[in-house]
């Protein structure tokens, strides 16, 4: 017997294995391959073989064609997955922000671990917690689902509504509004540009650029400028990309570019920051505070990239179920 | 439409009318390549990879029995229709000649309205 039919009848039998049925239906694809081989080619030569078997079709397929259809989550609650993870996630979001804050851990075994984090290991934690809440909310609609009975789920309604999967429609006064947001970043950002070229930085004590007096010290004024300069160049690029594209990619890649701009933000030591005399027990308290915004606009952010995230792979269903 | 689209869905009209085949055929005791090439005699065309898991869960539901039989030179696995396949296929013929009634008459006025 023909070494090509049984490693062919091994892959099928390897995506049937556990059914009671399998030897079973292997021995009738053999006999029926073998029989056809035999009748149409006169001959169990390998070549008639390997036509046979190709006609018959891959081995994946025709062990599908065996296995019950029944998908891993049903088509109706696809769109509860993207939801309940949205909610997990804000939920997962605020007590990592709460973690940094007040310095805590937070166990709730086995659904919930956020231990004591600083605030860079938080934003590389989040990602992290998005897929396992991801994946969490997709093994309990996938029992959902394999129980096979009418379960209906409760469908928690938001001020913004992620089941928007058209692309929004752009009138001629969103486009203006666009283009005039685009002219005030291009200035805002060549101005703050100048300012760098001429003072290096852009944070100054008092308006009067003739005579300005920097807030920062040289070396973290630079750097806290550059950073701030590349956040308005990014929002720049954003809004005249979204000129010409309704993609939600253009935020979603504005979103992370921005992400990486407050990590590096807040990556800073915040020490000999300032060129005026600051209270000494001040100090923490101004630190604290700078974190506190720069970990809240983090949080806006990351939430908005989870939005686009979501609205993009919902179009992607979309499209695909159409 | 293009061909693919029409391929997709002759696959989903074919699904019940192999139901109806299959059982009609099973009157008389049959295995699996016989069947296929019984049927593409009569001018259709089935895929074995489609007929057998077919005939699988057509026996699972009892609606037909099989036999193994030892033929010639090797086993094969004959069927039969059961007489709960043969309610169902009276149950499905029905079904199919009343589709292919409404057809007909809505044939018939759209060519009288041209």
């Amino acid at each position: 017997m023909s070494n090509k039919l049984e490693a062919y009848l091994e892959e099928i039998g390897h995506f049937l294995s556990g059914r009671e049925e399998r030897e079973e239906v292997l021995s009738e694809i053999r006999s029926h391959i073998l029989e056809k081989t035999e009748r149409e080619s006169g001959g169990t030569a390998d070549e008639a073989l390997d036509r046979v078997i190709a006609a018959y079709g891959p081995a994946r397929k025709v062990a599908e064609k065996y296995l019950d259809g029944r998908p891993i989550i049903a088509p109706a609650y696809k769109r509860h997955l993207f939801r309940y993870t949205s909610i997990v996630f804000a939920w997962h979001a605020i007590l990592t922000a709460a973690a940094v804050i007040f310095k805590e851990d937070f166990i709730v075994f086995p659904f919930l671990f956020i231990p004591r984090l600083g605030v860079m290991e938080a934003l590389m934690y989040l990602p992290t917690a998005f897929l396992a809440d991801l994946g969490i909310v997709a093994l309990i609609l996938y029992f959902v689902t394999q129980r096979g009975k009418e379960v209906k789920l409760p469908w928690p309604r938001f001020g913004v509504d992620l089941d928007e999967v058209k692309t929004p429609s752009r009138s001629f006064w969103s486009r203006i509004g666009t283009a005039i947001g685009a002219v005030i970043m291009i200035g805002v950002t060549a101005f703050a540009v100048f300012l760098f070229a001429r003072h290096q930085t852009i944070f100054f004590t008092n308006l009067d650029f003739t005579r300005a007096r920097p807030l920062f010290t040289l070396e973290a004024g630079r750097l806290i400028s550059l950073i701030v300069i590349a956040m308005f160049a990014a929002s720049t690029v954003s809004l005249v990309v979204k000129l010409f594209t309704r993609s939600r990619w253009v935020d979603a890649v504005s979103n992370v570019v921005s992400l990486a701009l407050i990590g590096l933000l807040l990556r800073q030591p915040y020490d000999n920051l300032f060129t005026v005399a600051i209270p000494e027990r001040l100090l923490p308290k101004i630190k604290f505070g700078l974190k506190f915004v720069l970990l809240f606009v983090a949080l806006l952010v990351t939430l908005d990239l989870i939005k686009n995230i979501v609205i993009i792979a919902r179009r992607k269903l979309a499209r695909r179920d159409r | 439409m293009t061909e693919t689209e029409i391929g997709s869905l002759e696959t989903e009209m074919n699904r019940g009318f192999l139901h109806i085949l299959v059982l009609a055929l099973l009157e008389k005791d049959m295995y699996g390549y016989a069947m296929a090439k019984h049927i593409e005699g009569l001018g259709y065309n089935v895929e074995e990879n489609t007929l057998y898991p077919l005939l699988r869960r057509l026996e699972k539901n009892g609606w037909i029995t099989s036999k193994w039989e030892l033929g010639e030179d090797r086993p094969r696995k004959f069927y039969a229709v059961t007489s709960a396949g043969r309610v169902l296929r009276a149950g499905l013929l029905d079904i199919w000649k009343n589709q292919n009634r409404i057809l007909d008459e809505i044939n018939k006025e759209n060519a009288d309205v041209q």
